[in-house]
């Protein structure tokens, strides 16, 4: 019961054989060994697990591998280009909008998709995209400033 | 999660073919936001997995005959930002915005919303507030349901093994109509409603009277609740207070929720004759408002 | 005073890593050959286990081992007391006790054998309430518990299940009870509360083939952890290495083995490296939440309304097992702070610890001091306004001056509440008329002694002129590494880039690694004096390269100078020179303080709030927190402590519970066990009240275990405030005030 997917991932071809079963998260992380993207709650709520598929937020927790057959998969591993850290990236730095670390890789793949789509996003607008994406450590006030803060970066890397 | 045969058609017939063989062990997986949570505790434990991800022509939102008629496969996220949705019915597209999180509405879809029949979601009472019908086709035929036939119970529906969910027809709303989705998150932001509340509300403009009005609950039944005797009160009444209230109390009658982590059953069925009240005089004021 | 690289707000040194993926956490080690380990948990919540049949699942393709309790040594585990089996021997106490263990390829393989493992069970009478286990019928969890080793014999009791009673006291209760007017009695309860992290604990086992166990474990305590681990597994300690990884956030809950010792089993059974995840069901049903508790609070009072005695009972519901409480009483020691931040003459504290057959509570950040503070503050409102005083007036009389005592702890210094709450009400409405209906305003007061403990540290000067400062701690997420970054940079005048922190546990033989608020203050001195250390030798040897006496030399612009010659040498070369001409200039240090400073560090919080009296849902207007700090020494990081408590004090007064129905934990996933998210966050606004005087380097104090503090007693208050309803158990959902306002108007609604 195994099948052979093909995906692109942060710009790279795969072709994976996996089980019906395995999950997009374990294919990343264990598959590939991609294990930036973390796995939290595993039922879709904390987002610990958020990657891009061709350039939307999803769990990758809630996805079979199969679904990402023939599609564009962006992780945390794909932010930065050429040692150069993407502007959320460095701002949640700078920022401080991060403390133990478990929740950043899908909480600046979020902000990211966020500021593609949005490049000026008002505060209410910035916790509408997060919402989804729990961290315990900061109680979120220099996760939004980290994004304010982002928008005044020129994008990196691209 | 344990292991199944998965099956990925890229046309309808091949679908319904699959169910027909399959249809009493197999699944049906289209954003799979809610399956694979259920397959991964191993609430459900299928043979086969068909999965709608690579099939066309079911993810498109069209108006035409005075409804819009939705794919199964459009997802949530697209109910929420389609033009034509904001513009002919936004209460749809508020709804759907109200849905859990910008991810799940990423992948979950409308026909898998409706198929899972959880009471406690949100846009399964608005669209049966809003008189939709759902298309169900299987390899003998095809037949339209109203959505306020569709459940039977918690996670069940008149849907059978080798059915499937293709549409759903959504009238436009009629003039001097005004609709209202309420979601009473008492707790946080992100949490399924402890009561959800779809009003709809047509009114005479000169009157101002209601002519005609739905009400439907979710969180509050084993299925998304429509309180027909309640809409019955507000027939060609004028909005007042102790009209609101009467209509909160039928509808507190009719509720039979759970206990839960959202609230005890006795707090939902209070908060169910509240909200009904505030969704109502949201709708109403919406009606007026859009009666010139 | 200024300072170099003190009080810069500066980002982390670990950010790069972390805002990348390439961090590192125990779930992400992967080794060739690995495989997956998972239990079977019981569903009862107290039985005798008559058989396990692991036949059909030893047989499952995929399956590389089953053990049960039988397989493995007869020996029992804990953070201090050993009173939990690694496997259920015989018996489970809780439901969610591990009963049997599968090895198999991978996760899902395993799943299915765990279906197919069969347990037979004959239940036995359980008891799930703390003061219910404490009744001479309960049931006994642990008849046998005075002879776990290390159990704390001077804390033995004979009321049933109580595993320890800790009495705090000063002056003469009795005779503080004569002294008053009037005597105030209330009880309070808080219910079980998850951490919360997003990192589940994982662990993960490799045995090199010269028997060297290699540990990697989500634990903020490396050392520790080797010690408890050698115990358990028989292995000798210098056999063992634990590798430090990040750690997904601790909050307390992360001190102890969880499946370290399976994986080791596992291993040491099929040959291979052994990884273990527990999922985050796993984490609700068996991680080691916060204690429900129960408050009891007898209050005396003077005309004047001066507090002159204070006896508190303190019910602490240890669950199933005492094994995940570090501390050397096996109890919890916030209850000391029981008569809070006011002076009190007369007080006597008692905490009972008692076993039922609940999850196994563990230490969250604070641990004890929230429900007590709960039941404080929430009293000091009460007996205000039973005396007709104001309740700011009423606080302000009896605070805390210097020279006063608080039990548990020293004679205080510095005692800087007053300012602290007057900070709090300034930046807030409080003396503002009221504005509307069901709008309130609550204030409460905290105070937290640092911690003590034993901090260790390696400094090496490197030869490109560097320094690696080698610490056992791992990061957990506050920023420690940082902070002993910049205190080695500002102590040797060095740049940021010149320090570098590393990790690694092998070099000690004991530390108490992160908690209790220590690390900047016990840590921080250790790098301190060792930085001071490492640049006696650098000057020592600097002067014998350049050919002159100690005392010629100086350090500057990063070289060592005599400033006779002129001639200088850069760090890398004193560096090559090395101590003796061969051996590189090092210093490794240890500190161990038993006693803290006679200090204390305060929180003041003003919450208002508006109440939805037709739903009884409530919406946080502003809060205020106001913090008595010293030197801070990354304002980035400090301020970082301060929000992120807040949120989980939010969480604490308004939100979450462990919700458990006889001993079955019913919110078993993130999805219904509510976390605060980003659109739940209170308008904050923080006032520090600073003066450099606090007992850490360069006069710091602690932070860590400060906001979360007072937030459920200042929301409480509010609600009372607001309408006048007053609430004894938290949270305070919406549920809960709807229903007291129906009972407060006589149900009109």
């Amino acid at each position: 019961m195994t099948h052979t997917i093909r995906l692109n991932v942060n710009g790279k071809e795969h072709t994976v054989e996996v089980p019906s079963r395995r999950l997009l998260i374990d294919c990343l992380r264990y598959d590939l060994g991609l294990t930036g993207t973390k796995e939290g709650c595993s039922v879709g709520v904390c987002g610990a697990c958020t990657v891009l598929m061709d350039g939307k937020p999803i769990s990758s927790c809630l996805a079979l591998a199969l679904f990402a057959d023939g599609k564009e998969i962006v992780t945390v591993e794909g932010l930065a280009r050429e040692d150069r850290l993407d502007r959320v990236q460095q701002a949640f730095i700078d920022y401080g909008g991060f403390q133990c670390g478990i929740c950043t890789p899908g909480m600046v793949v979020t902000a990211k998709a966020l500021l593609d789509e949005n490049p000026d996003p008002t505060v209410d607008e910035i916790k509408e995209w997060m919402m989804g994406n729990l961290c315990r450590c900061t109680g979120y006030y220099k996760i939004i400033e980290s994004i304010q803060g982002a928008t005044a970066l020129e994008p990196g890397g691209e | 999660m344990r292991a199944f045969e998965y099956r990925e058609p890229d046309n309808l017939e091949e679908v319904l073919s699959l169910l027909h063989d399959h249809g009493e062990d197999a699944k049906i997986i289209a954003g799979g936001t809610a399956l694979v949570i259920m397959l991964n505790q191993r609430l459900i434990m299928p043979s086969y997995l068909i999965s709608l991800r690579k099939l066309a022509g079911l993810n498109s939102v069209d108006s035409a005959d005075g409804a819009l008629q939705l794919g199964a496969l459009v997802t949530h996220r697209e109910m929420e930002t389609s033009p034509v949705i904001r513009d002919q019915i936004p209460v749809l597209a508020e709804t759907f915005r109200q849905v859990a999180t910008l991810r799940i509405r990423n992948m979950a879809t409308v026909g898998g919303t409706l198929a899972h029949a959880d009471p406690s979601q949100d846009s399964p009472v608005t669209l049966m507030a809003l008189d939709a019908r759902v298309g169900l086709s299987s390899s003998g035929g095809s037949r339209e349901v109203p959505l306020d036939e569709f459940f039977t119970d918690y996670y069940e529906t008149v849907l059978q093994p080798d059915e499937l969910l293709t549409h759903v027809q959504v009238p436009l709303p009629k003039p001097h109509t005004g609709s209202i989705y309420l979601k009473f998150l008492p707790k946080t932001e992100d949490d399924y409603a402890t009561v959800g509340v779809a009003a709809s509300v047509e009114i005479e403009p000169s009157s101002q009277l209601c002519r005609e009005c739905r009400i439907v609950l979710g969180g509050v039944a084993p299925t998304p609740l429509r309180v027909k005797e309640a809409e019955a009160l507000l027939s060609g009444q004028k909005l007042a207070p102790e009209l609101l209230h009467k209509a909160a109390s039928v509808v507190q009658e009719h509720t039979d929720p759970i206990s839960d982590s959202r609230g005890a059953a006795d707090y939902k069925r209070e908060m169910a004759g509240v909200c009904v009240r505030r969704a109502l005089e949201q709708a109403w004021q919406r009606a007026l408002t859009e009666s010139p | 005073m200024s300072y170099g690289k003190i009080g810069q707000p500066l980002g982390r040194i670990e950010g790069p890593a972390k805002v990348t993926g390439e961090a590192k956490y125990t779930a992400d080690v992967l080794l060739p050959g690995m495989i997956w380990g998972k239990v079977l948990r019981s569903p009862l919540p107290h039985a005798k286990i008559v058989s396990i049949d692991t036949q059909e699942a030893e047989q499952m393709p995929g399956i590389l081992a089953v053990l049960t309790a039988k397989d493995l040594p007869d020996l029992l585990t804990g953070r201090l007391v050993y009173d939990m089996p690694v496997l259920a021997i015989d018996r489970v106490r809780f439901i969610g006790e591990k009963v049997a263990v599968v090895a198999a390829e991978d996760p899902d393989m395993a799943e299915d054998a765990l279906a197919s493992i069969d347990v037979e069970y004959e239940e036995m009478p359980a008891v799930f309430d703390a003061h219910e286990a404490m009744k001479s019928e309960a049931p006994l969890l642990h008849p046998d518990y005075r002879s776990y080793a290390h159990a704390p014999q001077k804390f033995f009791s004979d009321i049933p299940n109580v595993h320890s009673h800790v009495t705090w006291k000063l002056g003469d209760i009795d005779k503080g009870f004569a002294l008053a007017k009037r005597v105030f009695e209330h009880t309070f309860n808080t219910p079980a509360v998850h951490q919360g992290y997003i990192e589940p604990h994982a662990s993960v086992v490799a045995i090199d083939p010269d028997g060297r166990v290699n540990v990697w474990i989500s634990n903020k305590m490396p050392v520790r952890a080797r010690e408890l681990l050698a115990d358990v597994i028989e292995i000798p300690e210098e056999r063992i290495v634990v590798h430090l990884a990040q750690i997904g956030a601790d909050f307390g809950g992360k001190g102890s083995l969880m499946d370290a010792p399976l994986c080791y089993h596992l291993a040491k059974r099929t040959g291979r490296p052994v990884k273990m995840v527990m999922t985050y069901t796993e984490e609700l049903m068996a991680g080691n939440p916060r204690h429900p508790t129960s408050i009891f609070l007898r209050t005396g009072v003077t005309e004047e309304g001066q507090i002159v005695a204070r006896q508190a009972k303190v019910v602490f519901n240890s669950g199933a097992y005492a094994a995940f409480k570090p501390v050397p009483f096996v109890n919890i020691p916030g209850a000391k702070d029981a008569a809070g931040v006011y002076g009190t003459p007369h007080i006597r504290i008692d905490a009972y610890s008692v076993y039922a057959n609940c999850v196994p509570s563990g230490h969250f950040r604070a641990p004890g001091d929230l429900q007590v503070n709960f039941a404080v503050e929430s009293s000091m409102d009460m007996i205000a306004e039973d005396l007709g005083l104001d309740r700011l007036e009423f606080r302000k009389q009896n605070l805390l001056k210097d020279g006063d005592w608080v039990p548990g702890g020293p004679q205080l210094e510095e005692v800087r509440v007053a300012e602290t709450l007057a900070a709090a009400v300034k930046a807030s409405s409080w003396n503002q008329p009221k504005s509307q209906p069901n709008r309130g305003l609550g204030l409460a007061v905290s105070h937290r002694l640092i911690g003590t403990g034993e901090a260790n540290t390696q400094l090496t000067l490197e030869e490109d002129g560097t320094i690696q400062v080698l610490t056992p701690v791992p990061e957990v997420g506050t920023g420690a590494h940082t902070i002993l970054q910049q205190i080695v940079a500002e102590t040797l005048f060095l740049s940021l880039d010149q320090v570098r922190v590393e990790t690694a546990s092998e070099i000690f033989k004991t530390d108490s690694g992160s908690g209790a608020s220590r690390v900047t203050y016990v840590g921080g001195q250790v790098v301190q004096q060792a930085a001071g250390e490492l640049m006696k030798l650098i000057l020592a040897a600097g002067a014998k390269g350049l050919g002159c006496a100690e005392n010629e030399v100086v350090f500057e612009g990063g070289r060592v100078v005599h400033s006779e010659s002129d001639g200088s040498l850069s760090l890398a070369e004193v560096a090559k020179m090395g101590g003796d001409g061969k051996s590189a200039l090092r210093v490794k240090k240890s500190l161990n303080l038993s006693e803290g400073p006679p200090m204390t560090t305060f929180t003041a919080q003003v919450v208002e709030l508006e109440v939805d009296p037709e739903t009884g849902q409530i919406r946080l207007l502003d809060v205020v927190t106001a913090h008595d700090v010293g030197t801070i020494i990354n304002p980035l990081g400090h301020q970082g402590q301060i929000e992120g408590g807040l949120l989980q004090g939010v969480g604490f007064g308004l939100i979450e519970e462990l919700r458990m129905e006889d001993g079955q934990v019913s919110t078993l996933n993130l999805g219904d066990y509510k976390l605060p998210n980003i659109r739940d966050i209170p308008p904050l606004t923080t006032v520090l009240v600073e003066e450099e005087l606090g007992p850490a380097p360069f006069h710091g104090k602690a932070i860590g275990e400060s906001s979360i503090t007072p937030t459920g007693a200042a929301i409480a208050n509010a609600v009372y405030d607001a309408v006048g309803v007053r609430f004894h158990d938290l949270p305070i959902t919406a549920e809960k005030v709807y229903w007291a306002l129906q009972q407060h108007s006589g149900g009109e609604g």
